[in-house]
């Protein structure tokens, strides 16, 4: 059966040159990086030239960069590091209500510590509004964490002038506040530099680049200090202890100098397939919802919402014609809540359980996205000429004359 | 979540998916938690269910659901039709994973509605 993967905001495959750098570490080059013979220096030195290319991706100093198991720990290490170690200075986070799961779970985790949080709202767009950060601040703020790009709908938020507005903060006497972004969709479609960002905390990770899963990286500001997650040895600057996953973290470093080098030429071309893609799909299907704001987005995402259909039954009929996309229905998440992204937007239940998110990569090709436009429009019929709500919609519209 | 191949066969060829001309009964019930819904049409002559046909909306459970029931009802006297567990169903769909019973729920009272006002 020909398959098509357009779930890369899930997960990448591993380009082979990826693989090719790493594997080397996986065999002979098998030394502990903390080991002062020869077997140790060679994985140090490894592991330093990964470290400057994560670096150079985000342009950070290389000492700034603490590896990590992937974004969900960095988001971990940010968040809960940095609030941990400021809470004597405030008790107070602002976020969006369209974060990463690893960031809702740990502000309601703060909560029941006794911390405010303040969520806040993305309008029908997608995109938090700088003048409701600058309204949420309060003296006892210590943490704004707003992701950089949506991982279900793509959208960018205005980070760069968020920290203006906490810059401005600290300047003013506020200097335990800091910035945190999850970058991890972003870094993949968006070149993301910490300086022009201005933020002080920036999560990756390395599986969204074409690298394998179970690595990721944190960039914390030079003089930005958080409690450690993981307490144990001397490594990362004793800001995460444990043994480095020296394959992992070359195989992040390798991807990330790949990333750097094609960034612009992937972006366009996922650019122009998505173009074409949602295009396709406005010609071949009725009823249909953008989510999203269309230009301030990442390049390669795509969520749509299908009325009167829910979005597992659609994904099952897509799997079954080797197609692999993902959604937003409650059914998938194993909740009983359709997302909390989707629902952020202002849309109903039933756009929000409708919706599903392609997401395509560098290697997607056209003829994969024309199969997509030919599948697509016949799973939709099918599960539409079973709905109950289609048919009530129908009832009217065909007693109107034309 | 993995779905079996019986499941997948229900949610890509539904059986007696539709609306039925002249039904006796006609029922559609909601989950008020997630918002399925499962519309139901019974012709019955002569003591047995002749026709059924099935609408559905909501997670494949519950389209798979809908399409098992109305596939096996079909044939049935209106007692054997009110002997069909919610275990029956489950089976006729090809297995539900544990936290989707409530689609065999959903389409047992789905049947027991329209018995009911098969009844009256």
């Amino acid at each position: 059966m020909r398959r098509v993967y357009l779930d890369h905001s899930a997960t990448t495959p591993v380009d082979p040159r990826v693989v090719e750098a790493m594997l080397p570490f996986l065999t002979a080059k098998f030394g502990n990086p903390s080991s002062v013979h020869f077997y140790g220096q060679e994985a140090r030195a490894a592991v330093d030239r990964a470290r400057r290319e994560v670096a150079g991706l985000v342009g950070a100093r290389p000492n700034e960069v603490v590896f990590t198991s992937g974004g969900t720990e960095s988001n971990n290490l940010a968040v809960r590091g940095h609030c941990e170690q400021n809470a004597e200075h405030g008790r107070h986070v602002i976020t969006t209500a369209i974060e990463h799961s690893s960031v809702r779970g740990i502000c309601e985790a703060l909560e029941r510590r006794d911390w405010e949080v303040t969520r806040l709202p993305v309008y029908g767009e997608g995109v938090v509004r700088v003048e409701d950060v600058r309204a949420a601040l309060r003296p006892e703020t210590v943490l704004v964490t707003v992701m950089l790009a949506n991982n279900e709908i793509g959208t960018v938020q205005p980070v760069a002038e968020i920290a203006a507005l906490v810059r401005e903060r600290r300047e003013a006497g506020q200097k335990f506040l800091r910035l945190h972004t999850d970058a991890v969709q972003a870094a993949s479609g968006m070149r993301v530099d910490v300086d022009e960002l201005g933020c002080d905390l920036l999560s990756m990770s390395a599986h969204k680049l074409y690298a394998p899963k179970g690595v990721g990286a944190l960039y914390v500001r030079r003089g930005v200090r958080l409690a450690p997650q993981n307490i144990g040895g001397h490594q990362e600057r004793e800001r995460r202890g444990g043994t480095e996953a020296v394959p992992l973290v070359v195989a992040f470093g390798e991807a990330a100098r790949l990333t750097r080098l094609e960034l612009e030429e992937r972006a366009e071309r996922v650019r122009r397939l998505r173009e074409r893609f949602e295009a396709g799909v406005e010609s071949r299907v009725s009823d249909i919802v953008h989510n999203g704001d269309r230009v301030r987005r990442l390049p390669g995402v795509s969520n749509i919402s299908f009325r009167f259909i829910e979005g597992e039954g659609l994904l099952i009929n897509l799997d079954m014609q080797g197609v692999a996309v993902s959604t937003g229905s409650a059914c998938s998440s194993g909740s009983l809540e359709p997302s909390p992204v989707i629902r952020a937007l202002g849309r109903d239940d039933e756009l929000a359980r409708g919706s599903i998110r392609f997401s395509l990569g560098k290697d997607t090709t056209e003829e994969e996205i024309d199969y997509v436009l030919e599948v697509l429009p016949r799973a939709v019929d099918n599960l539409r000429r079973l709905s109950p709500l289609y048919q009530k919609a129908q009832g009217p519209r065909a007693c109107t004359p034309a | 979540m993995a779905y079996s191949d019986t499941f997948k066969e229900h949610l890509t060829n539904p059986r007696n998916a539709g609306t039925l001309e002249g039904a006796d009964a006609e029922v559609e019930q909601s989950n008020p938690v997630c918002g399925d819904r499962l519309r139901l049409a019974l012709r019955v002559r002569g003591g047995r269910v002749e026709a059924a046909r099935f609408l559905a909306y909501g997670c494949p459970p519950t389209l798979a659901c809908g399409s098992a029931l109305a596939g096996m009802l079909e044939g049935m006297t209106l007692d054997e039709a009110g002997r069909v567990t919610r275990a029956d169903i489950t089976e006729a769909a090809g297995g539900l994973p544990p936290r989707k019973q409530h689609a065999a729920a959903l389409a047992f009272e789905t049947l027991h509605e329209a018995l009911k006002l098969l009844q009256t």
